[in-house]
């Protein structure tokens, strides 16, 4: 952890020693992160993902806060139910949704929908580390164009599903993107989303090393590429404004992008990408900019 | 204390207000959908103060429902068919967690083909799940068994959740006479909430992560005692609702009785068609046959005692089902056959009723009649006698 983080370290140790994640683990960094940003009185519904395992065998538990372990698509009506209980004890609780991109793009999303329309007073956060990993890295609906997984050997051939936009389209008040490259952005975010009442959508990038195929000394490299090469955009959402984060305004102009192929060429899931292939993963990142931009 | 005319749906939401439910998650589907109207209908007007979460699905309304219930409040859900199935995962996961939640189940049939109609197929397909499981026959027990509902799966001999069975249309729209408790009786009836846990900042627990084989499955094992031990729970609780809130039904046994102890002849069946089997007994009873009825109250816990300790010197029993496994007959008949295989020379089954097919107290003469004389096929397919056979067909054969 950077000098930088020092001053907030001690708000609340979300990890205890034990979690059973693999070497380089990107979700065990958002943990810890949220646990900086959150601090104490937080209850955690994890769906089934990693998160569920990282935690480490029943009677214990690695996470430093109360967890709900819950079927996949289960995750925001348990949190609705969790939340209202504690709003009618009066007890001032962060409730926290902790989903994969899977159990939020693909068998959660009627779930996480219907909790946004209802606005809920609940954080959803999704670590997006763009296919099933916990089950052996099967694609997934957030998994981008050309990526190779255990069911796309050949490399994806539909692009990655849009989630913040498409939880900006629910009018709830917060949604916000970040990365475990920049714990400073996230933990901030973090912190703002607390203050807000109803539902808040927090979207973090987490590169995991045996999917993406890095080595695991690299996650926090790849997840600053992710944002340096503009193909994950750090944004913010809030009051109907959207504000892209300092760490993304250069890409708003394409002549300052970092190459995308620097990205790309950092990990093994691209190496199947022909020169047209990644033609068409830069038309995509395009497209998205000039979608924000039209936003701003 | 008071009597009014009212279906079973509303009689199951007044128990939801008597027992100041926290919150409930509602979802609607037919035939349960007056009970959350009735409900959000009475918060609209301040009768209530239960939280009501209009959720997106029946696997939602399970798991707003479950996370109340996990902060530690008192909550109810209800559905019927379709919803029950698409709620299954949630239903498991409920009772693995052994956190107390009432929910009723307005039965009817599942498809396809599309069928709004009654049966209890849906019902009986969760037996397996580690939810007490209790059936209704009028709506003034669907009333009783949803207060007992919250008394028993909260109590800590127990901690699972439970379910209560109505026919839907049958009970759930049916208004008859019920007998409705003052709200005084049921603070009284009905402690503050317990449960095995609550997931509280304060006090950090954890809950379904991974467990070790050894230890899954010795929670699985502390599923089956909680069920048996609910056994002896329902008694002493049904004893107490008795004396203290509805004297005129015994609730004392799991199960009840129909001129039963003198009989030859044994009927086991569940739900709203006893009221039928009861008149049809009566008509065979004055021609002189002793036949009595045996009317399942409890699908889990099952009372292996009572059921046997019943029907142990009858000579030969029938068992109705609403319901099926396929191959096998009916679930009851399944359950029953294991149950005094050994004791009773002829158990035979009918299946019947299915879909919403009208049982009329003269098909239940006439099924009881050819009972009596003796049929050779264990399990028979019974349709009305107005309807005839009806030919197996295919959709395609339709055309």
């Amino acid at each position: 952890m950077s000098l930088g983080l020092r001053g907030i370290l001690n708000r609340h140790n979300a990890l205890l020693s034990g979690t059973s994640a693999c070497p380089g683990c990107p979700e065990n960094m958002a943990l810890r992160m949220l646990g900086m940003g959150l601090g104490k009185d937080v209850v955690l519904v994890v769906v089934a993902g990693c998160s569920s395992v990282i935690q480490g065998n029943a009677p214990y538990n690695a996470f430093n806060f109360p967890v709900v372990n819950v079927a996949f698509a289960a995750g925001p009506a348990t949190a609705s139910g969790l939340a209202r209980a504690y709003k009618q004890k009066g007890k001032d609780v962060t409730v926290v949704v902790w989903a994969g991109d899977g159990g939020t793009a693909d068998i959660g999303f009627a779930s996480l929908s219907g909790a946004a329309e209802r606005n809920e007073n609940i954080l959803y956060l999704c670590v997006d580390n763009e296919a099933y990993m916990n089950s052996g890295g099967q694609r997934s609906g957030s998994t981008p164009f050309g990526a190779i997984t255990s069911t796309t050997p050949e490399g994806k051939k539909e692009n990655k599903k849009n989630l913040p936009l498409l939880m900006i389209a629910h009018n709830i008040p917060y949604v916000a993107t970040a990365s475990v490259g920049y714990p400073h952005d996230y933990i901030n975010k973090l912190k703002k989303a607390k203050q807000v009442q109803g539902f808040k959508y927090i979207h973090v990038l987490t590169p995991d090393p045996y999917g993406w195929l890095f080595d695991p000394s690299k996650t926090a490299e790849v997840a600053k590429l992710a944002v340096q090469s503009c193909y994950w955009p750090l944004f913010e959402y809030h009051n109907g404004k959207l504000e892209i984060s300092p760490e993304s305004l250069h890409c708003l102009d394409k002549r300052t992008r970092r190459p995308i192929r620097d990205f790309l060429s950092i990990q093994g899931r691209f190496k199947r990408m022909s020169e047209q292939d990644i033609k068409i993963l830069e038309q995509y990142i395009d497209d998205m900019w000039k979608k924000l931009e039209s936003m701003l | 204390m008071m009597r009014k005319i009212i279906s079973g749906n509303e009689a199951v939401a007044l128990a939801v207000k008597l027992a100041r439910v926290g919150l409930t998650g509602i979802y609607p589907i037919t035939p349960q959908t007056t009970i959350i109207e009735v409900l959000a209908e009475m918060r609209a007007k301040g009768e209530i103060n239960t939280e009501i979460v209009r959720v997106e699905s029946e696997h939602s309304a399970m798991a707003a429902t479950f996370g109340a219930a996990l902060a530690g409040i008192r909550s109810f859900t209800a559905t019927a068919s379709q919803g029950l199935l698409y709620m299954h995962e949630m239903i498991w996961w409920v009772a693995g967690s052994r956190m107390p939640i009432v929910m009723v189940v307005g039965t009817r049939a599942v498809g396809a083909p599309w069928n709004i109609w009654n049966e209890h197929t849906d019902f009986t397909s969760e037996r397996d799940s580690g939810w007490i499981m209790a059936f209704a026959s009028n709506p003034q027990e669907a009333l009783d068994l949803t207060l007992q509902g919250f008394r028993i799966s909260e109590d800590e001999r127990v901690f699972l959740p439970m379910m209560v069975g109505m026919d839907g249309f049958i009970l759930s729209h049916t208004k008859t006479n019920v007998l409705i408790p003052n709200q005084e009786q049921i603070d009284e009836f009905l402690p503050p909430r317990r449960q095995p846990y609550v997931i509280d900042p304060e006090d950090p627990v954890g809950m379904g992560n991974i467990f070790p084989p050894e230890e899954y499955m010795k929670l699985r094992e502390s599923i089956d005692n909680a069920l048996k031990n609910s056994e002896d729970v329902i008694r002493e609780i049904g004893k107490e609702y008795s004396r203290d809130i509805n004297p005129l039904s015994d609730y004392s046994t799991l199960n009840v009785k129909y001129k039963l102890d003198d009989a030859d002849y044994a009927v086991v069946l569940m739900g709203a068609w006893a009221g039928d089997a009861m008149e049809a007994i009566d008509s065979l009873r004055e021609k002189g046959i002793k036949i009595g009825m045996l009317r399942i109250r409890y699908l889990r816990p099952w009372s292996e005692s009572e059921i046997r300790n019943w029907l142990k010197d009858k000579k030969a029993v029938l068992v109705l089902d609403r319901s099926t496994s396929f191959g096998r007959g009916g679930p009851l008949y399944v359950e029953i056959r294991s149950t005094i295989g050994d004791l009773v020379p002829s158990i035979k089954g009918v299946v019947s009723g299915l879909g919403g097919v009208t049982v009329s107290k003269n098909d239940l003469l006439y099924l009881f009649n050819k009972f009596v004389e003796g049929f050779k096929e264990d399990v028979i397919w019974y349709y009305p006698r107005e309807v005839g056979k009806i030919e197996f067909r295919t959709p395609r054969d339709i055309e």
